[in-house]
C-alpha cells in the first residue's frame, strides 16, 4: 500500500542512442510468436534537424511477455521523431507499452509523434499501454494516440459475404493491421506467423 | 519584444483574481492531527458512532502510509500537523435561517447563483460549500418530488444514515491511497446525491467549493449514487486549494456525466473516479483545467469498466500559461467481464508562453478481447497566424487570446448550462488576464 517507493523509470535513464544535428536514425523491432522480450530504448535528440523513426511489431499467441519501454528525449529544437508500434496479443500473453516523449525547455519547433495500436485476440491476453507526453516548450507539434481493440467485425463480415473463409479473413485483416510496421524483407515471415496464431 | 509577446506576458503574469478573503467569524479546531482532533470534528458535527469509527479506522490506516511521489508536481513537504482541519462560519444567532450577507456576497463575487430567484428558472441546483459547512442547497424541494436526494454530506448522515452507510467508501475504500485515508479521517463536508431507480435527474447538479479560512484545508467528500437506469449530470467548480474525494456508485443502466472547470489552486491534484459496475452503464468526464503563473495541476480521471456494454468518454482540455505545469493523468481499465465495453479519451493541451509545461500520462489496461479503448492527445500553442488573423480583423490581441482559448475549450464549456458557461468563460478570463479584469 502507498506509493512511497514509486520510482519513475525514465528519470535518470542514460541514452542508448544520441542523434546529433542533421543525423537520421531508424530502428525497427519485430517480436514474433514464442519470443518474450524486453525492449528498452532511450534516444536523445541533441542537434537541430535530427530525425528519428521507430517502428515496432509484436505478435503473441501463447504465454509471451513482451515489454516495450521507449524514451524519446528532444533536447534540441528543430528535431522530428515518429514512433509507430502495432501488435496483436492472443493466448495468455501479457504486453506492455510504456512510452514517453520529453521535450526540453527551449527545444522549440519540435515535432514528435507516438502511436501504439493493439488488438486483443483472446480472453486471457492482457495489454497495458501508457503513452506519455512531457512538454516544456510551447512551439511544438506533439501528439500521441493509443488504441486497444478487436478485429473489425464489419470488415470480417464483408469478406465472408465475398466468399472468403473466416480464418482467412482474420489473417488478411491482421496482416494489413501489421503492414505499416512490417519490414519489407520480413513480410513472409510475419505472414507465416499470423497464420500460425489464428 | 514584439506586441504579441508582450500581450502574452501580461496575460500570464496576472495575479490570481479569485484570491480575496472574506472576513467572517469562524469556528476552528486547534491545528494539528491526532485522534482527539478527529473525535472533536465528529462531535462538532454531531455524528453517529459508526462514522467516528470509520474516521478513526481511516486515520490509523493513514498513519501507516507514505506520501505518494508519482505526481508530476513540485511539492513542498506538507506538514500535516500545521493544518487546521475544521473551520465553520459562526452562525449569526438573530437570523439563524438566513444566509450570512457576507457569505452571500462572497458567492456573488464568484458569480454563483445561490438564491433561487437569481437563477434562470429551474436549471441548476447548487450545493454551495463555504469552508466546512454547506450553506444552502437550492432546489431541494423540486428534487425531492422525484425522490432525488441532494444535500450536504452531514445532512445526509443525519437524515439518510442507512444510504450513506451502505455506499460510503464502496468505490474508493478508506485505505485505497494516502489522501483517501486522510480524507476519510478528517472530511468536513461535501455533497451527497442519490438518484433512485429509473429516474432522470431533471436538472444539472452542481457543487461549488471555496476555501476561505487561511490555513484550513477543505476536505470534501462527494458521494453520488446513481441507481438502476437513472441519469445524472454533475458539475463541480473550485477556486481554492483543495483535497477532495469523489465517489460515484452506479447501478445497471445508469448514466453519469461529470463536468469540471479548474482554475483555482496553487497545486491541484485530483482524479474523480467512476466504476462502471452495472451492465450498460455510461459515464462521461469533461474537464477544463487552466494553470497560470506558478500553478501546478495534476488532474484526470479513472474509468474502471467492470460491467458489459459499459461506455465512457473523457474529454480533457488543459491550458497552461506563465510558468505553470499542467498534467493529465488517467486510467482506463477494461476488466475481464467488460464485454463490448468502449472508451474514448481525448486530451488536448494548449500552451501560452514558452516557460510553461503540458504533460499527458494516460494508462490503458485491457483484459477483454471485445473491449475497445481509444486515446489521443495533442499539444499546441496559440499560433502567430491565429493572432494575426484576429488583429487584422480589428480584434485586439488580448481579446483574441480570450477568443481562441474559449474556442479551444468550447467542447467542454458547451456541456455546461448557460449561466455556468458564462461563469466559466469569466473564470477563464480572470485566470488568464493580467491588466483587464
Amino acid at each position: 500500500m502507498g506509493y512511497g517507493n514509486y520510482r519513475d523509470p525514465f528519470v535518470g535513464r542514460r541514452p542508448d542512442h544520441v542523434v546529433g544535428a542533421g543525423e537520421k536514425l531508424e530502428l525497427m523491432f519485430v517480436v514474433l510468436p514464442g519470443e518474450s522480450r524486453d525492449i528498452d530504448v532511450a534516444i536523445d535528440l541533441v542537434g537541430e534537424g535530427a530525425e528519428v523513426s521507430l517502428k515496432g511489431l509484436y505478435l503473441c499467441g501463447g504465454e509471451e511477455r513482451v515489454n516495450f519501454r521507449i524514451l524519446m528525449h528532444h533536447r534540441a529544437g528543430g528535431c522530428v521523431s515518429h514512433q509507430l508500434f502495432n501488435g496483436i496479443a492472443g493466448g495468455s500473453s501479457r504486453v506492455t507499452f510504456d512510452g514517453r516523449i520529453i521535450v526540453a525547455p527551449d527545444a522549440q519547433q519540435t515535432e514528435a509523434y507516438q502511436e501504439n495500436h493493439n488488438i486483443v485476440l483472446s480472453e486471457g491476453a492482457h495489454v497495458e499501454t501508457t503513452p506519455q507526453l512531457e512538454i516544456y516548450a510551447d512551439d511544438v507539434k506533439c501528439s500521441h494516440g493509443a488504441t486497444t481493440g478487436r478485429l473489425d467485425e464489419d470488415a470480417l463480415f464483408y469478406m465472408r459475404t465475398r466468399g472468403v473463409p473466416e480464418a482467412e479473413a482474420k489473417v488478411l485483416q491482421m496482416i494489413s493491421f501489421l503492414a505499416a510496421v512490417t519490414p519489407e524483407d520480413r513480410k513472409e515471415e510475419v505472414e507465416k506467423a499470423v497464420n500460425q496464431i489464428v | 519584444m514584439s506586441d504579441s509577446e508582450k500581450v502574452i506576458q501580461e496575460f500570464t503574469s496576472g495575479e490570481y483574481k479569485e484570491g480575496f478573503v472574506t472576513d467572517v467569524e469562524q469556528e476552528f479546531v486547534p491545528k494539528g492531527l491526532n485522534e482527539d482532533i478527529i473525535r472533536t470534528i465528529s462531535r462538532l458535527k454531531e455524528e453517529p458512532d459508526w462514522l467516528l469509527e470509520f474516521r478513526l479506522d481511516a486515520f490509523r490506516k493513514w498513519q501507516a502510509m507514505e506520501m505518494p511521489r508519482w505526481p508530476h508536481l513540485d511539492l513542498p513537504e506538507i506538514d500535516f500537523q500545521d493544518i487546521i482541519y475544521y473551520a465553520a462560519p459562526k452562525k449569526d444567532k438573530d437570523r439563524p435561517k438566513e444566509i450570512d450577507p457576507k457569505l452571500a456576497e462572497t458567492f456573488e463575487k464568484l458569480g454563483i447563483p445561490l438564491k433561487e430567484r437569481d437563477v434562470l428558472a429551474g436549471v441548476v441546483a447548487v450545493d454551495a460549500v463555504f469552508d466546512s459547512v454547506s450553506v444552502t442547497t437550492t432546489f431541494r424541494k423540486t428534487l425531492a418530488e422525484k425522490g432525488i436526494i441532494f444535500c450536504s454530506f452531514s445532512e445526509a448522515v443525519k437524515e439518510h444514515p442507512d444510504l450513506v452507510r451502505k455506499y460510503l467508501a464502496t468505490v474508493v475504500p478508506s485505505g485505497d491511497n494516502y489522501f483517501a485515508a486522510l480524507n476519510s479521517a478528517v472530511f468536513s463536508d461535501g455533497s451527497f446525491c442519490y438518484i433512485p431507480k429509473g429516474v432522470r435527474c431533471p436538472m444539472d447538479l452542481s457543487s461549488y467549493f471555496r476555501i476561505n479560512a487561511k490555513g484550513t484545508g477543505q476536505f470534501e467528500r462527494t458521494l453520488i449514487v446513481a441507481d438502476e437506469g437513472s441519469f445524472v449530470s454533475y458539475m463541480e467548480g473550485c477556486t481554492a486549494p483543495m483535497r477532495d474525494e469523489q465517489q460515484i456508485c452506479k447501478g445497471d443502466g445508469a448514466h453519469l456525466s461529470w463536468t469540471q472547470v479548474e482554475t483555482g489552486s496553487a497545486i491541484t491534484w485530483k482524479y474523480p473516479s467512476t466504476i462502471l459496475k452495472g451492465d450498460n452503464t455510461a459515464s462521461e468526464f469533461y474537464s477544463v483545467a487552466v494553470t497560470n503563473n506558478f500553478q501546478q495541476a495534476d488532474t484526470g480521471t479513472k474509468m474502471v469498466h467492470l460491467g458489459r456494454n459499459t461506455k465512457s468518454r473523457i474529454v480533457s482540455k488543459g491550458i497552461s500559461a506563465g510558468r505553470s505545469q499542467n498534467s493529465y493523468r488517467g486510467l482506463v481499465r477494461m476488466g475481464a467481464g467488460a464485454k463490448n465495453a468502449r472508451n474514448y479519451s481525448q486530451c488536448d493541451s494548449l500552451l501560452i508562453g514558452s516557460r510553461c509545461g503540458a504533460h499527458t500520462f494516460p494508462v490503458i489496461r485491457s483484459d477483454n478481447p471485445t473491449a475497445i479503448v481509444e486515446h489521443e492527445a495533442t499539444t499546441s500553442k496559440i499560433s502567430e497566424d491565429q493572432l494575426f488573423y484576429c488583429n487584422q480583423r480589428g480584434i485586439g490581441p488580448e481579446e483574441a487570446v480570450g477568443l481562441i482559448v474559449n474556442g479551444y475549450a468550447r467542447e467542454v464549456l458547451s456541456r455546461l448550462p448557460m449561466e455556468f458557461a458564462v461563469e466559466a468563460q469569466k473564470l477563464l478570463q480572470v485566470s488568464l488576464e493580467g491588466s483587464v479584469g
